[in-house]
């Protein structure tokens, strides 16, 4: 308990500086993950796999949000999944309503999100942990009340456009990008927009905001007294969260077509929130093993093995307990520790052999 | 405010909202009954219980098939509902309950999500809804109708109301009288001084746990029967409305947690009849909950959390 308890608090990656052994060793884990994701995966791999990956990358960039808010700020959201069903509806009307090239309608979707989001987490800044996820879940449950009675999104023609077509069927798609209208296309241009993303935020964490947070996380008290600005802070975390997950709705409204409102039930943001702990909620590398739970392992459950992937909760639930009680890093910060002592022991073992036949020898 | 011309409440005929009171104040009355329930385990132990749906739902999905695949008797069926809360909920705090004690609220609250997502995986494996199949369940009790005030009204719906009452009265009165209400006072006030002064701090605990779970049981068999289907994901997520009810109350007050889910419920069902606004009527808890965490955080104050107080 006493390693949690410290872990709550203290598992702060090591400072960012520039040119350490430990930032080339991720600089190159970096690139070979780019290298791997850009061009090994769709040469190798079928259209459902690519498809996949795709939505690991959208749900990575939504982990990436709980990574800011929790890990950095140590506000926590459950209402990411319903930000995300927002910034998916906004692009799909956008998209029918307007003939926008797709980069910009990515920069209008997100600062719609954005501002919704800083909407919902204005509250944040009287209310405290509890009441914050509290306020985060009903919101997330009223979006979804809404999208519900509204048929979200419902294409037609225009805005508020509706088809009388229940399953949506007939229905243009929504618009991908010039040049990436292909899956393997549009999976690269995900890919790179989602690292975008991820740069976005760590150019955050490595400058003045991300030192802030820091400061918020420890002690709000301390921050006040060394002059933060917290309620400024505070907003922009959530402005950043909501901005990326508008990002991930407008990719995921193109991926999808033609979205429905079953895609977002208030139960995956219940299943993110925990798999964006069990991969580590305190780095990025968290964020992406978090999309790979989300969408990968479901679909190779389900796909490849025919199992019912709705057991995977039953793990998942049981590795946020993990998480919560001995592992606060997840799993990017345990894995290694764990691998580093596996390590250790096979080498003692070595060591021991070899000095044993020294000797002997 | 309210228009009451005549017979008709914002254009819609008194008698026929008359049903829809009567069906509020009886999901009200769960509603209530569920965050007594949340309340009390919060005030003894500082958990707030998310599961409390999901426990609820498989102890009806349990009932369930006691009665639809064995030929027990179904009294039986809705005994094994209510201990299969109990148990869970006794077993997650005994077994949990002391690991998470000295964390933050929002911590212990995550554990209790992890337990729903245990719980939604099973259900979803072991039971999954499947297209026009649906599950019912139907209490002896709801056979039986009355005519009362003019609206029709059935004896579960009648139980689930006075439950609620007797819940209330009877933990306040335990609250205030007995040995075992005051140590969870003292625990509400202060965990390790009440540990020190002697009282065994785990039992206490293991006993609310045990208490809300029961209720938790009972509650989630009553919604089984009132909400017509038994589906386990609205079943789940109704502890949303438990929460409305129990934040109503401030995660402290049983009465005004009372008030509160009967508010709730009658809100909700009231809201039916009217065309314009029926789609979003299940909105209800979420928006009165999110009204009410506003209001209490209008002064700028960490409101009514234990490690400051």
């Amino acid at each position: 308990m006493a390693v949690a308890e410290a872990g709550d608090r203290r598992n702060w990656p090591a400072a960012v500086g520039l040119a350490g052994p430990r930032n080339i060793v991720r600089a190159v884990a970096t690139v070979a993950l780019l290298a791997i994701a850009l061009f090994l995966i769709p040469a190798t791999l079928g259209g459902d796999w690519v498809n996949t990956f795709t939505s690991v990358a959208i749900y990575s960039v939504v982990a990436a949000g709980l990574v800011v808010l929790y890990g950095r700020v140590g506000m926590i959201s459950l209402g990411q999944i319903a930000l995300l069903a927002i910034g998916t509806w906004t692009a799909t009307r956008l998209s029918y309503a307007t003939n926008i090239p797709f980069p910009l309608l990515i920069l209008i979707t997100a600062s719609i999100t954005c501002v919704i989001g800083v909407l919902i987490g204005l509250p944040a800044l009287r209310l405290s942990g509890l009441y914050l996820a509290l306020i985060t879940l009903m919101a997330a449950g009223a979006v979804n009340v809404v999208l519900g009675a509204i048929d979200f999104p419902n294409g037609g023609g225009g805005f508020t456009g509706r088809t009388a077509v229940v399953n949506l069927s007939g229905l243009e798609p929504v618009n991908r990008p010039s040049g990436a209208g292909g899956d393997i296309a549009y999976y690269r241009y995900v890919v790179v927009v989602c690292a975008l993303m991820f740069l976005l935020t760590l150019v955050h964490f490595a400058n003045k905001p991300g030192r802030a947070w820091a400061t918020i996380r420890e002690s709000e008290p301390a921050a006040l007294a060394a002059g933060v600005n917290v309620t400024l802070y505070k907003l922009w975390a959530f402005a950043l969260a909501s901005f990326i997950t508008g990002v991930a709705g407008c990719l995921l409204a193109a991926e999808v077509g033609r979205p429905t409102v079953y895609g977002f039930p208030t139960q995956d943001s219940l299943t993110m929130i925990a798999t964006a702990l069990i991969g580590g909620i305190y780095t990025l590398w968290g964020a992406i093993v978090a999309g790979v739970f989300m969408q990968l392992v479901p679909f190779i459950f389900q796909a490849e093995w025919h199992i019912n992937p709705n057991f995977l909760l039953i793990i998942f639930g049981i590795g946020l307990l993990q998480v919560l009680l001995t592992a606060p890093g997840g799993l990017v910060d345990q894995f290694p520790k764990d691998m580093a002592k596996l390590g250790r022991a096979i080498y003692g073992l070595f060591r021991k052999a070899t000095g044993a036949v020294r000797r002997s020898g | 405010m309210t228009s009451v011309l005549g017979f008709t409440v914002f254009g819609v005929d008194w008698v026929f909202l008359k049903p829809y009171i009567v069906l509020g104040l009886a999901l009200g009355g769960v509603y209530a009954l569920s965050g007594v329930g949340i309340v009390v385990l919060y005030q003894a132990t500082g958990v707030l219980n998310l599961a409390f749906g999901a426990v609820g739902a498989a102890g009806a999905l349990i009932a369930y098939w006691m009665i639809n695949h064995t030929s027990l008797p179904h009294w039986l069926a809705y005994t094994a509902c209510v201990a299969f809360g109990g148990i869970v909920n006794l077993l997650y705090g005994v077994l949990f309950g002391p690991a998470f004690a000295k964390r933050d609220p929002l911590v212990k609250m995550m554990g209790t999500l992890a337990l729903t997502l245990i719980l939604l995986g099973i259900m979803a494996w072991r039971a999954p809804a499947g297209g026009a199949f649906v599950r019912v369940i139907t209490l002896p009790t709801t056979n039986h109708t009355y005519e009362l005030f003019g609206a029709v009204v059935n004896l579960t719906q009648i139980l689930a109301l006075a439950f609620a009452v007797v819940l209330v009265v009877g933990t306040t009165a335990f609250l205030r009288f007995t040995r075992l209400g005051t140590a969870y006072r003292a625990i509400a006030d202060d965990r390790e001084i009440t540990a020190t002064l002697g009282v065994p701090v785990r039992r206490v605990e293991a006993s609310a746990w045990l208490g809300s779970g029961i209720v938790c049981g009972a509650s989630g068999l009553l919604l089984a029967d009132l909400f017509t289907s038994l589906d386990y994901a609205a079943l789940t997520f109704l502890v949303i409305s438990s929460l409305a009810a129990a934040l109503i109350g401030r995660l402290r007050s049983l009465w005004v947690t009372f008030a509160g889910g009967l508010a709730v419920g009658v809100v909700q069902a009231i809201l039916t009849p009217y065309n314009s606004v029926t789609n979003y009527r299940s909105a209800t808890p979420f928006v009165l909950s999110i009204i009410m965490l506003l209001w209490l955080a209008r002064r700028r104050v960490i409101v009514f959390s234990p490690s400051t107080r």
